[in-house]
């Protein structure tokens, strides 16, 4: 009889991917994984911070890169060359926004948006908040859209201001 | 000789052929008939997509998580709910991926950005990767039995993930909008889209789930078949 | 009826996911019948 030690043969499933394969995906999906904690820990938590918030609590100061939640007053969008300028309002408080880009998605008046930016100085003394990005944060309700509709969609846009 | 595929029965045909018909009610539905709406206009109709992408996941998941349970259960214990384990979480996966891309296409087009980091993203990111993780353990090697008990524990604790993604909304400040179903956001013919959407898709995840774990199966009694071929051959080895 | 200027981003998304559903079900029964080649018909338990 042969008694001899055997070479060992892998026997990885016929046909399936092999171990390594699945190490290497484990491997991305590790450092995927930390870079998703590191951004939920860092910014997505408190996303932002609304408009009466500013200078008031904590983490969204004057002079730091923040991210502004509030909605676009009516009738304040004027957009130049290279700016947008508008207003935001949030439970009875108002930022003029300088916007250094174009606004896209859904930006409209009377729309909650939340923008990413600095709160400054103006030479005068008066907060206006620079920013850099703005997103359009639409709410949760849908209807459908049709003449009736529509009507009653102008006469809130209509209010819209007036609410802030 | 079956002609709709091996892993077919006739329960799994017919299944095909009403997920079939759902996914065109969903085309229809979700396309032509449901109303545009009052701010978003036609884009609102991607929900009739990424939000069934969305649940299913979860309910992938939650399968994968319970199978998992069943497993782990000494008195429950089979390779079956194993491989419903795997194959729930495979699928899971693929909707998963299918809500992010429809969310982010969808996300382009209102909020203006593709992505942005804020809770719901963030941990639906979270989420897709840990079941990619899991579908990798699954594959490091070995026997089907530490196949099976290593995906379970695993499964266990990912399945917590869900409850954690569906909330955030809820618990901190996202971008993304609250919760539409349960707070009554949609009404008539879009409310109907929406169950539309939620069949067809539901009805698609049991379809592929079970023919994914008949699969798993082949796969399993080929690796079997593999090793008792080698056994045999060794026995023969040692025979006078 | 959806509005033309909005139809190519959501007919879009919606091939998108139709046509990823159709590649993962192809994938899958392509799979299953190379499987099913080494496993004989009376082994299979849903038969």
């Amino acid at each position: 009889m042969d008694l001899s030690p055997r070479e060992v043969v892998a026997t990885a499933p016929r046909g399936r991917k092999k171990p390594w394969f699945a190490y290497a995906v484990l491997a991305l999906v590790l450092i995927a994984g930390g870079v998703v904690v590191a951004k939920f820990l860092t910014s997505a938590l408190d996303y932002y911070c609304n408009v009466d918030e500013v200078g008031v609590k904590d983490g969204c100061d004057e002079g730091r890169n923040i991210r502004i939640q509030g909605t676009v007053e009516q009738g304040s969008v004027e957009t130049n060359d290279a700016t947008t300028n508008f207003i935001i309002t949030f439970n009875g408080a108002s930022m003029p926004v300088e916007l250094g880009s174009e606004p896209t998605g859904l930006f409209q008046e009377c729309i909650p948006v939340v923008v990413t930016g600095k709160v400054l100085r103006a030479d005068d003394g008066t907060r206006y908040f620079a920013g850099e990005e703005v997103i359009v944060k639409h709410d949760n309700q849908y209807d459908a859209e049709n003449e009736e509709r529509l009507d009653e969609a102008n006469a809130e846009a209509a209010a819209c201001s007036r609410k802030g | 000789m079956n002609h709709f595929g091996p892993t077919s029965t006739r329960f799994t045909r017919a299944l095909g052929v009403a997920t079939i018909l759902g996914l065109g009610w969903l085309a229809v539905f979700g396309l032509l008939l449901s109303p545009d709406d009052v701010v978003q206009g036609s884009y609102a109709r991607l929900l009739y997509i990424h939000v069934p992408s969305a649940w299913l996941a979860y309910l992938a998941f939650g399968v994968t998580g319970l199978a998992s349970g069943a497993y782990l259960w000494p008195r429950t214990r089979s390779m079956q709910w194993d491989r419903i384990a795997g194959a729930s979480a495979e699928v899971g996966v693929l909707f998963m991926a299918l809500a992010l891309v429809t969310g982010s296409l969808w996300g382009k087009v209102t909020w203006g950005t593709y992505w942005t980091w804020d809770s719901r993203l963030t941990t639906t990111a979270f989420l897709f990767v840990t079941y990619i993780g899991y579908l990798a353990v699954r594959d490091l090697g070995g026997s089907h039995e530490q196949r099976a008990r290593r995906s379970a524990v695993l499964a266990l604790l990912a399945v917590l993930e869900v409850p954690l993604v569906h909330f955030s909304v809820s618990w901190w400040r996202p971008l993304h909008q609250a919760e539409t179903i349960e707070r009554g956001g949609l009404k008539g013919l879009m409310l109907f889209s929406f169950f539309v959407g939620m069949i067809a898709f539901t009805l698609l995840y049991v379809w592929l789930v079970m023919h994914r774990q008949r699969l798993m199966m082949l796969n399993d009694m080929i690796d079997d078949s593999g090793l008792d071929r080698a056994l045999a051959e060794r026995r023969n080895e040692v025979a006078p | 009826m959806i509005a033309l200027r909005n139809a190519a981003h959501v007919v879009g998304s919606y091939a998108i996911t139709f046509a990823a559903i159709a590649v993962y079900t192809w994938n899958l029964l392509r799979r299953a019948r190379k499987a099913a080649r080494q496993v004989p018909v009376e082994d299979r338990p849903w038969t």
